[in-house]
């Protein structure tokens, strides 16, 4: 397997403030990976260190085998790049800097760029400053859709989408993926992360605090049980691994440890099941976990 | 009460830009009238000067129509037609700033949001305007005062302009009514401006002029122009009202109507739609330089423009001057300083001059041009350029070439202007010394250019502030620094003071200005491969 992306130990700094605080990444081939954390985290420094518009202070990084910042014009010839901020020519119509963005790779694929214009719904012919936000990272979107790169890189790309626009860009990853590309995403939209990606690196304070696959970082989560059964609070707390037990409407509800669901449910069944909700964990706890520690007092959503 | 509160709430975001608007305006009245008392001389020196006037449609054009030869009428000759421009942009930008511009914000809806008729905005903003050219009419009154013009005349030409300024509220309103964005409302506003001062130069630069009572009857261009309509006051002479009546009669016009229109349409809507662009871009559009042409195109066409047109009048310029044969020592010895000639020719030394005046606007439209990768970086639009497989030293060269252009366009089309006006006039000679004469201010304007793409190479964060202040000092020490008697060759850091009038033997400035250009636009790009993208 083929890595793409190779950073280690990244330092970046901006007088005082350390941006990046030795982030470790690695992107393989072919895989869509997150790229989770909360707001000045250290995601876009990252990226923009990636692209060679920043030059990190300390640490190595390498885009397919190539130094970011000596290599840049040519690692970018296979690279489609969304910004997290989405800033247009005014004057310049969305057709117009679709046509111009990716003309400086070599050119949109017609009908590529016209599905896509139809798909997201977006008329070309509006200028620049007339956009609203959503339709701004819609140009963006089409430019780096409209013709195939080796590496898509995206800022947190869906931050003005609604939920229908969500599914088409959904979609155009999927798509890219089956056709062998590899896709770097940013996001603090955790859903999103959990239906696109196969592994993730979740960054905290120019750090990157957690990596892997989805499912083996789900070890590090909780399954949320809602149960109407005969066992008692009292019962499935003593349960090794089960927390935070209660009743709501009737409803025995508990977290439980991944290693400990099948002890839990030997308990339950015992005493009887006529309804069992279960919730898988979710990178929303995960994330949780990491950045604060209301997971341990509420029930996640 | 939400007006009064609306008022003052607008009143505090203008409580610098609006001084500077009315102070500057009127700092501009009284260094013309200073100017006029000092350079005019007596009655007797006035009534020379304006007859040469009244023989020059050029000068017509620019200035305004002559009325008399008293101090105060000079003053009004001289200066009422800037100042009606300068008062009518304040009341455009005013218009825009706190009508269209808030509703495309976003602003206007949170104001809206609360208990606030639809009217209760547009109403202060009327109330500011009419404040803001009150404040300028009484300090205007004062600025004529000072300089011990009759009181009568003073206020008549203030009132005319004050009134100009909200015929141009009026009408800023009336187009940010029409338009969805501010930008498309200012736009209008200036072309009416500007429109207003082109119609009346015509109307004047053709009138019938009355040598005897050093008077003009302007054509009728001059009559569809509020600014022409406030000259037909005459001040100083006759000190007509009627006029300033006809003013206030398309102010309340422009006015009423802007607000019936605001009373019936959607937030957010125009009465105009927005024009929609192109789905697909054009083939040129395909790299950094056809994107930098693109951006460019329609800023250079004014500065060329405007240029172009300076240029056309030169030819009727010289010849009004040679042939009135002013003996002002003083005027030529001013101008032998601009155009850095001994020539004694006073044509000669005329065309010189302004053609550093030209090369010094051709370099501001390069400054320009070149800061635009300024703001391309901050606006967070470089990012996805640079994305692609394009690199930092092609995408400097790329805007550095655009404005390359820039530099040489305006002074080509000036340069054949001139050829042109002077060929009109039937002088040959000087048709080629003027377009020779522009063309060799090329160096010393791309000059500029290169420093300043060093600067945003070198020192990104503080580069359009110091381009600009660069560009001001050397231009300033280049234009006037030979009349500040200053110690001899302290101008000469300024690359327009090395400019040589033609003809000349010695090339030599002029090519290390060349290569100072072409130097410091290499060292800028690779600065700018060096550093990080700064916001």
């Amino acid at each position: 397997m083929t890595t793409v992306i190779q950073a280690s130990a990244l330092v970046k700094q901006f007088g005082r403030t350390r941006a990046l605080d030795g982030l470790d990444l690695s992107v393989n081939e072919g895989e869509v990976h997150g790229f989770l954390g909360p707001n000045g985290a250290g995601k876009s420094t990252t990226i923009r260190v990636l692209l060679g518009m920043l030059r990190a202070n300390g640490g190595s990084a390498t885009v397919f085998g190539r130094d970011p910042w000596r290599d840049a014009v040519s690692i970018h010839r296979d690279v489609a790049y969304v910004p997290g901020d989405v800033n247009l020519w005014p004057n310049l119509s969305g057709g117009e800097t679709i046509d111009y963005l990716t003309r400086l790779r070599g050119g949109a694929d017609p009908a590529l760029r016209a599905r896509l214009l139809n798909d997201f719904e977006l008329d070309p012919k509006k200028r620049g400053r007339s956009y609203s936000k959503g339709n701004r990272q819609k140009v963006a979107l089409v430019a780096a859709f409209a013709r195939p790169a080796k590496l898509y890189i995206l800022d947190e790309p869906t931050s003005g989408l609604d939920p229908v626009m969500e599914s088409v860009f959904r979609r155009e990853v999927e798509r890219v993926q089956k056709d062998g590309a590899t896709v770097l995403l940013s996001s603090h939209i955790l859903s999103e992360v959990e239906q696109l990606c196969d592994r993730v690196t979740i960054v905290r304070a120019g750090t990157a605090v957690e990596t892997g696959a989805l499912d083996e970082l789900r070890h590090l989560t909780r399954t949320n049980f809602r149960v109407a059964t005969g066992a008692t609070v009292a019962q499935v707390s003593k349960v090794a691994g089960v927390h935070d037990a209660r009743v709501e409407a009737d409803h025995l509800v508990f977290d439980v440890d991944t290693d400990a669901i099948d002890r839990v449910l030997g308990t339950i069944t015992q005493a009887g099941v006529s309804s069992l909700t279960v919730t898988p964990p979710s990178l929303e706890e995960l994330f949780l976990r990491h950045y604060g520690d209301r997971i341990e007092t509420e029930p996640a959503a | 009460m939400t007006v009064i509160r609306i008022l003052v709430q607008q009143a505090r975001r203008d409580r610098v830009n609006l001084p500077v608007w009315v102070i500057g305006t009127v700092a501009l009245l009284a260094v013309a009238a200073a100017s006029v008392g000092q350079e005019y001389g007596d009655a007797a020196g006035r009534g020379e000067i304006l007859r040469v006037a009244l023989a020059t449609p050029a000068l017509l054009a620019l200035r305004g129509i002559p009325n008399g030869v008293s101090l105060g009428s000079a003053v009004h000759f001289q200066s009422f037609a800037f100042l009606g421009v300068t008062i009518g942009l304040m009341n455009i930008f005013l218009a825009t700033r706190h009508g269209r511009a808030d509703e495309e914000k976003g602003r206007r809806e949170l104001v809206l949001a609360g208990p606030v008729s639809r009217l209760a905005p547009p109403i202060a903003t009327l109330l500011l305007g009419v404040v803001a050219n009150a404040v300028f009419v009484v300090l205007a009154i004062c600025g004529y005062a000072a300089t011990g013009v009759p009181v009568s005349g003073a206020v008549v030409s203030s009132v005319a302009l004050g009134m100009i300024g909200l015929a141009f509220l009026g009408l800023a309103m009336l187009a940010g009514e029409l338009t969805e964005t501010s930008r498309g409302a200012n736009t209008i506003g200036v072309i009416l401006v500007l429109g207003a001062y082109a119609l009346r130069a015509a109307g004047d630069a053709l009138g019938r002029p009355d040598v005897t009572r050093v008077t003009l009857q302007p054509a009728w261009p001059s009559w569809l122009s509020p600014i022409g309509w406030g000259q037909q006051t005459l001040a100083f002479t006759d000190d007509r009202w009627w006029p300033i009546g006809l003013i206030a009669a398309l102010a309340a016009v422009a006015l009423a109507a802007a607000l019936l229109i605001h009373t019936r349409r959607e937030l957010g809507a125009g009465l105009l739609p927005e024009r929609s662009g192109r789905a697909t871009a054009r083939a040129a559009l395909g790299s950094p330089v056809g994107l930098a042409w693109r951006l460019q195109w329609p800023t250079l066409t004014a500065w060329a423009g405007g240029s172009a047109l300076l240029g056309l009048v030169l030819g009727s310029l010289v010849t009004a001057v040679s042939n009135a044969n002013i003996g002002n020592a003083q005027i030529q010895s001013i101008l032998q300083s601009l155009g850095h000639t001994g020539a004694s020719d006073m044509g000669r030394t005329l065309i010189s001059a302004v053609m550093v005046l030209v090369g010094a606007t051709a370099a501001a439209a390069g400054v320009q041009a070149v800061l635009r990768m300024r703001e391309e970086e901050t606006e967070g639009r470089l990012e996805p350029v640079l994305a692609a497989p394009r690199s930092r030293i092609m995408w400097l060269l790329s805007y550095a070439l655009i404005a390359a252009a820039s530099v040489l366009i305006v002074l080509v089309a000036t340069g054949v202007a001139a050829s042109i006006g002077f060929a009109a006039v039937g002088q040959p000679d000087n048709a080629w010394l003027a377009l020779g004469s522009a063309l060799v201010q090329a160096p010393a304007a791309l000059s500029f250019v290169g420093v300043t793409a060093l600067l945003v190479g070198l020192l990104p964060r503080p580069a359009v502030s110091l381009g600009w202040a660069v560009f001001g000092i050397l231009i300033g020490f280049g234009l006037f620094g030979g009349l500040l008697n200053l110690p001899k060759g302290v101008d000469k850091i300024s690359p327009i003071a090395n400019v040589p009038a033609l003809p000349t033997d010695d090339w030599v400035p002029t090519i290390i200005l060349a290569l100072i250009a072409v130097i410091a636009t290499a060292l800028g790009a690779m600065a700018l491969r060096r550093r990080d993208l700064s916001t």
